[in-house]
């Protein structure tokens, strides 16, 4: 939940990127973490197990500087996407106020895809919210990889599968190459500022 | 396509695929390279390529092995676990917030270190029978049921815990080691109260956040009056209330096992009515809140 200080005219909101394992959450925020070096003011935390798997979440906090007259923070923060690691994904998705979900293009993680979506849908509905209201962005991730001759789902399939009712903005990205990762947050962030300026109305 | 062709285009995906730590993705796609190979009239005799495909299996398999075996959940460093505790403890007040970070290095796979807060926390009174039962919930994490008895044991010599409390965490303790399947002797307290059902508790662990509540009383000294409470933890359906030194009239008349016929639960997204139990009940002996009473109430989760 984010928090607003009157007083200080400070907000400080939680958006989290949300996925399939190995599906390019990481790297969105190793991306983030170099390209906006100005806005981080640490360094980026992961904790990893075997073979570079996020085991707990990767945290990057930034600065986004004053927004209206209000000192706006971020705290970024991804999910271990393997399934056997439900109990800590819903402890990150604690106190939320925005979701990045990273799909992964490949064919053959349609099915994951599915089900890390529902797993967030299950999640957020525990921590009260709804995936409908929540601001939420998809990001197709892995779509260099087309170049290379690899299967990938079209995004018309992409769409179906994962937004025919959500309906949310999607954006096409290569994260491992930055493309696309800088406009999915910059839209998360929008989204979420919007969704907290109704609830909080940190701008009056 | 030529099956040079198709071969040389799977063993791309699968190297892909085993490359990007999808393992069992990959395993599946050389699968599939053998099964062409060996259907294939032309290359079902190329031992040199089925070894090769072999290999890079038994290299996959080798990984997917490695990566079952490191479930263990490894012990951060003391910095680490208190950025755990400050990024995960949302609550106001002290208390709630001292248990929130326990509780989130627990869920975190620190059950040592969350273990010692919890000691901290019931040395000084911070709700009692919530940290006992999260001290439980980690002792039987750590796989240390006999652990978990001699605290208990321990428990039982110590003022903490009034006989009703003490009766439930016997139950509480019985139920979470049967659970994980160790059959350890509990010493006895007195008559067993009931827990819940599993399905009961199934819907227990999707309870909605509480914020506050209030209690319309039909029974007893307090008849007809509503006390309304701000909650300072939850636990699936328990919440715990803080009442008072001065409030000891109430305190007497919510003693465990008192039934709630009518209580308003305030959530961040609805207000909704339901039923409930006096589950816990203790007065804080030590710390800031000394005197006062410390409630913990079931809600009916259905």
């Amino acid at each position: 939940m984010a928090i607003f200080n009157a007083k200080d005219r400070t907000i400080e909101c939680k958006v989290v990127y949300y996925g399939p394992g190995r599906g390019g959450k990481t790297t969105n925020l190793e991306y983030i973490f170099k390209a906006f070096h100005k806005q981080t003011d640490s360094e980026m935390l992961s904790i990893n197990t075997m073979g570079d798997r996020t085991l707990f979440f990767d945290f990057l906090p930034m600065g986004l500087g004053k927004i209206r007259g209000c000192d706006v923070r971020v705290q970024l923060y991804t999910v271990p996407g393997q399934s056997r690691y439900r109990s800590t994904r819903k402890m990150v998705l604690k106190g939320v106020d925005g979701v990045v979900f990273v799909a992964d293009s490949l064919e053959v993680r349609r099915k994951a895809n599915f089900r890390s979506l529902k797993d967030l849908a299950e999640n957020l509905k525990e921590e009260g919210k709804s995936i409908f209201n929540i601001p939420l962005v998809m990001q197709y991730n892995k779509r260099d990889l087309e170049a290379q001759g690899i299967p990938l789902l079209p995004l018309e399939t992409l769409e179906k599968d994962l937004n025919s009712k959500l309906k949310v903005p999607y954006h096409l990205a290569s994260a491992i190459k930055g493309e696309g990762v800088g406009g999915t947050l910059k839209e998360a962030l929008l989204l979420t500022l919007r969704h907290l300026q109704k609830e909080l109305h940190w701008t009056k | 396509m030529p099956e040079k062709e198709l071969i040389r285009r799977l063993l791309k995906e699968a190297d892909l695929y085993r490359n990007q730590g999808l393992l069992s993705d990959s395993k599946a796609k050389y699968m599939e390279i053998l099964s062409v190979i060996r259907k294939s009239k032309t290359l079902s005799s190329h031992t040199q390529l089925i070894d090769g495909v072999k290999s890079k299996i038994r290299a996959v398999n080798r990984s997917l092995n490695e990566l079952k075996d490191s479930t263990e959940r490894p012990e951060l460093s003391e910095d680490l676990q208190d950025l755990i505790k400050r990024l995960f403890t949302f609550s106001q007040t002290k208390e709630a917030a001292a248990i929130e970070g326990a509780v989130a290095l627990a869920k975190f796979g620190q059950y040592e270190q969350a273990l010692k807060e919890f000691h901290k926390l019931l040395e000084q009174g911070v709700l009692p029978v919530v940290t006992a039962k999260n001290m439980i919930k980690c002792y039987t994490a750590l796989k240390a049921p006999k652990a978990a008895v001699a605290q208990f044991a321990k428990w039982k010599t110590r003022d903490f815990f009034s006989m009703e409390d003490l009766r439930y965490i016997r139950a509480f303790l019985k139920t979470s080691l049967e659970k994980e399947g160790f059959k350890t002797e509990i010493p006895e307290v007195g008559a067993e109260p009931s827990l819940p059902s599993k399905a009961k508790k199934k819907k227990e662990e999707v309870f909605l956040e509480i914020s506050a509540i209030s209690i319309h009383l039909q029974g007893g000294p307090l008849a007809g009056q509503t006390m309304d409470f701000d909650v300072h933890f939850q636990s699936a359906n328990t919440v715990s209330v803080l009442l008072p030194a001065g409030q000891k009239n109430v305190a007497d008349s919510l003693v465990p096992g008192t039934r709630l016929a009518d209580i308003q639960c305030y959530s961040p997204i609805t207000v909704f009515r339901s039923t409930g139990t006096i589950s816990g009940a203790a007065q804080i002996k030590q710390g800031p809140r000394r005197g006062d009473y410390t409630l913990d109430i079931t809600i009916d989760a259905d």
